[in-house]
């Protein structure tokens, strides 16, 4: 029992928890102005789309690959349904939702097809996708930036779940959107811990042939996962798009790293097979919290990026020396 | 004959396909466009070629050492602006340039050792340790310029890669002795032998007396020290430094990679084949600006041709091994 208690403190998920705890009360001892409901509402804020993201890309490295060509996906879902539906004056949310789906899932499958079948590496294939949808989203589209967004579009992002006034009159209000999310990591959890389906992406991470021999159908899991994380990624686009009441054809490019450095924060280990959806929300919020706060601490802004990539080194440290401590301890 | 033939069958055949290529295109820009062959063409070509001709030479020793260096572009601008902060400490005499390569050179060594270190000794995969390092050292590059680019460099400085001799920029003078320093130390030193071993096969390796971690550590020190000298390069072409230039050059790199014969899983890849793909895609890509095409049709064709070049290898590949 006692070592049941002590094993569960020491997991990656907890050592995650104690530094978001030490970090909140240290930014919180620093600025008292980060003790309030409005810090909450604004990371989730933040959190919101990376999560999506961090979900897809969770499922992908668990899986034995990674996916960099997300961002530009979900450029192009966004800026592609914001200009059809502006041309052909559709207004309707479920459409927005389903057309971002599409072409996400297109632009998924043919990361599965040279992955699955071509055997290329899941980088040089993520990486090769990425750059031709941004260059085909800026050749096609323009740099221009849509504001004008259709109206019903327009009116979900005013929907929220709670407001909240505080004591100067500012209103922070909770969007309805902050659900996708939610919904996302609940089906991501259901599909990994019990379902057939989730121990073989589980099985094609650890080794692959192993898993082929086991009797998992190892095509058809690869292309699952690079279709659900162009679809998820397609889904993040159009929900980035609400949120920021506007369609940019680069906003999202170069956020490849934060979101892969939160997955690895969470203990999802970059070489597949191991990962949990906990972990990964809880190394978002890290994220976000740093990403957010770091002003707060009075630490200048071109310092972020460095903040960021220092933290990224010494969690895969962190991660990888501890599975260097099991692979070398004892076996019973 | 059957002598011509055997001779045919020995060359690079990589090599040799991307010359035809390279020649095909030269053939028909030079005849539809006189310009592509005009002087100024060329010498801009020639000024363009070393920048991520060496960033690809870095890219090309991790690969065969099984690992990839995606971290090459973070350092080529933190040396760069090392240099430049260098250069404008020591009131920017002619005298500073020195001091200022060689702190740039040292910047380089020290960040790929880093990464080889972590990688052989930590054993994290090369890929993500140097996407780390790219954030990591783009982020000191910016708490040391705090975001604008860093000019007022010494005038002789920016005669490094837009001075020319006798007709010939000096880049392109530094890029040909580095590939032949390139080609001595794969070629001609046991260390080349280890590095080609390792990538093959690291359990192998370490079986047959190799210090992986050395080896891995010099890897990524000489592709750092690469990585610096088209830092150097960049900031003098552009007369500063920042640090955000050629971000475009890590993918750019990776295709010159591949595309020259290097086997991502590590083993395999020549200089030949790599310096012949550096001239391919310098004569598209001058195509493509002779041409006027839009500068986005430019990252969507880069793409695609590393994708399509990835599914030729893998077909070509199959039928042999069919055969």
């Amino acid at each position: 029992m006692n070592n049941r208690i002590k094993n569960f403190l020491t997991t990656n998920e907890m050592i995650v928890v104690y530094i978001i705890i030490g970090l909140a009360i240290l930014i919180g001892s620093v600025n008292p102005a980060f003790n309030s409901i409005s810090t909450v509402v604004n990371l989730s804020r933040t959190m919101l789309v990376t999560l999506i993201f961090a979900m897809c890309e969770m499922i992908v490295i668990v899986s034995g690959g990674i996916d960099v060509s997300f961002p530009a996906i979900a450029c192009l879902a966004m800026i592609a349904t914001g200009n059809i539906m502006l041309k052909n004056h559709i207004d309707s949310v479920p459409v927005a939702f389903i057309m971002g789906a599409l072409i996400g899932a297109s632009l998924g499958t043919l990361n599965a097809v040279l992955i699955a079948i071509v055997k290329m590496p899941s980088l040089i294939a993520t990486l090769g996708v990425s750059s031709m949808t941004s260059g085909a989203t800026l050749a096609i589209f323009g740099a221009k930036i849509i504001t004008n967004l259709p109206g019903k579009l327009d009116k979900l992002y005013k929907v929220s779940l709670f407001s909240y006034t505080n004591a100067d009159g500012i209103t922070y209000s909770l969007t309805i959107l902050i659900l996708i999310p939610i919904l996302i990591c609940l089906l991501g959890w259901l599909l990994l811990k019990f379902t057939m389906f989730g121990r073989g992406i589980h099985a094609v991470g650890g080794d692959i042939r192993a898993a082929r021999i086991a009797g998992f159908n190892v095509k058809g899991i690869l292309f699952f996962v690079y279709i659900l994380s162009g679809t998820m990624a397609g889904i993040a686009g159009v929900t980035y798009m609400i949120l920021m009441r506007a369609a940019d054809p680069s906003v999202l490019m170069g956020s490849e790293m934060m979101v892969i450095a939160a997955v690895v924060m969470g203990g999802t280990r970059i070489t597949g097979g191991h990962g949990t959806v906990i972990g990964t929300i809880l190394g978002v919020t890290l994220i976000a919290l740093v990403k957010n706060n770091l002003i707060m601490l009075g630490v200048p802004a071109h310092f972020q990026t460095f903040v960021v990539g220092l933290i990224m080194i010494i969690g895969t440290s962190i991660t990888s020396l501890k599975a260097k401590h099991v692979a070398n301890s004892v076996k019973v | 004959m059957q002598k011509l033939i055997n001779i045919f069958k020995k060359t690079d055949r990589i090599a040799l396909a991307l010359l035809v290529c390279s020649i095909g295109i030269t053939i028909i820009m030079g005849v539809s466009h006189p310009k592509f062959l005009g002087k100024s063409n060329l010498q801009g070509m020639l000024i363009q070629i070393p920048e991520y001709g060496i960033l690809a030479f870095g890219m090309m020793i991790a690969m065969i050492a099984g690992g990839i260096d995606l971290s090459l572009v973070g350092i080529a601008n933190l040396s760069g602006i090392v240099a430049a902060v260098v250069m404008r400490n020591l009131n920017g005499t002619d005298f500073s340039i020195f001091p200022a390569i060689l702190a740039a050179l040292m910047v380089g060594c020290l960040c790929g050792l880093f990464n080889g270190w972590i990688i052989g000794y930590l054993e994290i995969p090369a890929m993500l340790v140097t996407l780390c390092g790219l954030q990591l050292y783009t982020g000191i590059a910016l708490m040391i310029t705090k975001g604008p680019a860093i000019t007022g460099l010494p005038e002789s400085f920016s005669n490094i890669a837009n001075g020319t001799f006798a007709g010939i920029p000096i880049g392109a003078l530094v890029f040909v002795l580095i590939t032949l320093v390139l080609c001595y130390l794969l070629y001609a030193t046991v260390y080349g032998k280890c590095v080609y071993l390792m990538g093959t096969n690291t359990i192998a390796s370490r079986f047959s007396g190799i210090n992986n971690l050395k080896i891995t550590m010099l890897t990524y020190a000489i592709s750092g020290i690469f990585g610096s000298l088209a830092g150097i390069l960049m900031a003098s072409h552009y007369n500063s430094a920042k640090s955000d230039y050629g971000t475009s050059y890590t993918l750019l790199t990776l295709l010159i990679a591949v595309l020259g014969g290097v086997n991502p899983n590590g083993g395999r890849g020549r200089v030949q084949g790599v310096v012949m793909s550096i001239i391919l895609l310098q004569l598209v890509s001058s195509s493509f600006n002779i041409l006027r095409v839009n500068a986005f049709v430019k990252t969507f064709a880069w793409g695609l041709i590393l994708l399509l070049i990835m599914t030729a290898t893998y077909l070509i590949e199959r039928r042999q091994s069919r055969d």
